[in-house]
């Protein structure tokens, strides 16, 4: 389920990197520990500098999910249906990403998601595998 | 408290309308021109006297347009006003902006104005990609919509205080009704029932096609001032009693539903407080209607009924002609046209200074001559935010 490549930045470069390792990672200010995405050169609490990159684990919950029936591009006509999803990981960081290999009616915002990888050519990305709904 | 020091202070004074729909062989910026030109008659000043011009939005240009800024408007106005500013990236900052200018006497008048050639351009509104590649992290997801991302926080209201697509349905076919009673409305004569909505097909699930607004070509206008100049131009006009502006500017992907810092919420605050009312006391609102769930969540966000009691609120019967809070009485951006902000707030003047037809407020069967008006401009996807309540000033 590969979609357009994904922009890398001298900011995001590390999190890119994380992907090919299969890894969640992003920056922590080592001055009040606030975790961030998207990634920015100053931590947007206490705007200091000093970052350290940490890795979070591959788990968290669905805040939403929207399921494209239209392609917004031509390129999309053979994808739809996909589902797009937010999701909260742990330290207030929250991804977009896509539903891979669900069933839509089963899905439900609060619910479990384990996040994994898709690897293509050039880059791999994240994806989230429903877990179940919360109690 | 500076803000209650503003309070029925500032006035809008004139509203300028262009032929809209669908409107062929016409630029952008024709369209903000004769907006500008129809409310400077409106409001019967000389174009000579407008100190102040912001214009909606920077779009690419579309259909061998020349790109469209506020310079371009202002020279084809044949205008040298002191400030010129363009409402880029869906910010909304002209109402502070001209109202700090009219509240130090830096500008007489101040005009805002929307054009765009939209519809007979087929203007697309996706930004996630440009000439094909990415232009942030969310292409590589397949996100490229606004409405993707409306939608993702209209899935979450559902599955946290029960809203959906029959409570959106009820919006649609209210607005429907109000646009059915305005002959400028680009769905006027094209009324809209329980069939017709569950018909349209789904887009970006859970919203569907008619749950979002329609592209239209087409502008229009509006005119502030201070209400003392307001009242010696002799004719009726809104005087703005209480207004408020608030940003959230985190990334779509960062906007809650139950953000208690909400964009609307905080603007709204600052609204009510200055004009000191209460939800009793509003007898219609106009509200940015990009998308149905964006006029409950505003509602809701307004503090109008609790979450879980959209269902009951969200009524055709309450909120559409002859109900007891009418909502987005021209048909709104979904029904009459898409002119962002200045859909509803040009709407809200024209009901206070009753020049609105059949679907005129009092004189319509059923419904009450207003008095107070709310309206809403909202940015983005619930990122930026203009509150404002009206009222009728003589």
């Amino acid at each position: 389920m590969d979609f357009f490549e994904p922009r890398i930045n001298a900011d995001n470069a590390p999190f890119w990197e994380g992907c090919k390792a299969h890894e969640l990672r992003f920056q922590r200010c080592k001055r009040c520990g606030k975790v961030r995405w998207p990634a920015a050169y100053l931590c947007p609490e206490c705007l200091s500098e000093d970052t350290e990159w940490v890795t979070l684990p591959n788990r968290g919950t669905l805040y939403s999910y929207v399921v494209m029936q239209k392609p917004f591009h031509p390129s999309l006509a053979e994808k739809v249906p996909y589902v797009i999803a937010e999701v909260d990981l742990a330290e207030g960081v929250r991804i977009t990403t896509n539903m891979f290999d669900c069933d839509v009616s089963a899905l439900k915002c609060g619910g479990e998601v384990a996040i994994d990888f898709l690897d293509s050519e050039t880059y791999s990305r994240p994806i989230a595998i429903w877990k179940g709904a919360s109690e | 408290m500076i803000l209650d020091q503003l309070k029925n202070q500032f006035a809008i004074v004139g509203v300028g309308y262009t032929p809209q729909g669908k409107i062929p062989n016409r630029t952008a910026v024709s369209f903000h021109i004769q907006a500008v030109k129809a409310a400077l008659e409106d409001a019967g000043i000389n174009k000579s006297e407008i100190d102040a011009l912001y214009v909606y939005r920077h779009f690419d240009p579309i259909s061998g347009d020349y790109d469209t800024t506020a310079f371009t408007v202002a020279e084809q106005l044949g205008v040298r006003p002191s400030v010129i500013g363009q409402e880029t990236y869906c910010t909304r900052g002209w109402l502070y902006n001209g109202i700090g200018l009219l509240a130090s006497g830096l500008a007489r008048y101040v005009v805002i104005s929307y054009g765009d050639n939209a519809r007979s351009g087929r203007r697309s509104f996706v930004k996630e990609l440009a000439g094909g590649k990415a232009t942030d992290d969310l292409a590589a997801f397949g996100d490229l919509s606004t409405m993707a991302k409306y939608s993702m926080q209209a899935r979450h209201a559902m599955d946290t205080y029960g809203t959906g697509p029959d409570v959106w349905k009820e919006i649609a076919i209210a607005e429907r009704q109000w646009a059915c009673l305005n002959p400028i409305a680009g769905m006027y004569g094209k009324p809209l029932d329980d069939e017709g909505y569950f018909s349209a097909s789904m887009v970006a699930e859970p919203l569907r096609l008619l749950d979002a607004t329609p592209n239209s070509d087409g502008g229009r206008a509006i005119v502030l001032t201070t209400v003392e100049r307001a009242k010696s131009l002799g004719h009726p006009y809104a005087v703005i009693r209480g207004f408020g502006s608030a940003n959230q500017p985190v990334l779509p992907l960062k906007i809650c539903v139950d953000d208690p810092n909400a964009a609307a919420k905080v603007a709204s605050a600052k609204a009510f407080s200055m004009a000191g009312i209460t939800h009793a006391d509003v007898d219609a609102c106009e509200l940015y209607d990009c998308f149905t769930y964006t006029v409950e969540a505003t509602l809701r966000d307004y503090g109008f009924f609790r979450p879980e009691e959209c269902r009951d609120f969200l009524r055709r019967e309450h909120i559409g002609p002859g109900g007891s809070l009418p909502v987005n009485t021209s048909g709104g951006m979904l029904s009459e046209a898409y002119f962002m902000g200045m859909t509803p707030i040009s709407e809200a003047v024209m009901q206070l200074t009753g020049r609105c037809g059949d679907r005129q407020l009092g004189k319509l069967p059923g419904t009450k001559t207003p008095s107070i008006i709310v309206c809403s401009d909202n940015g983005a996807v619930f990122q930026s935010h203009i509150c404002l309540v009206l009222e009728r000033g003589e």
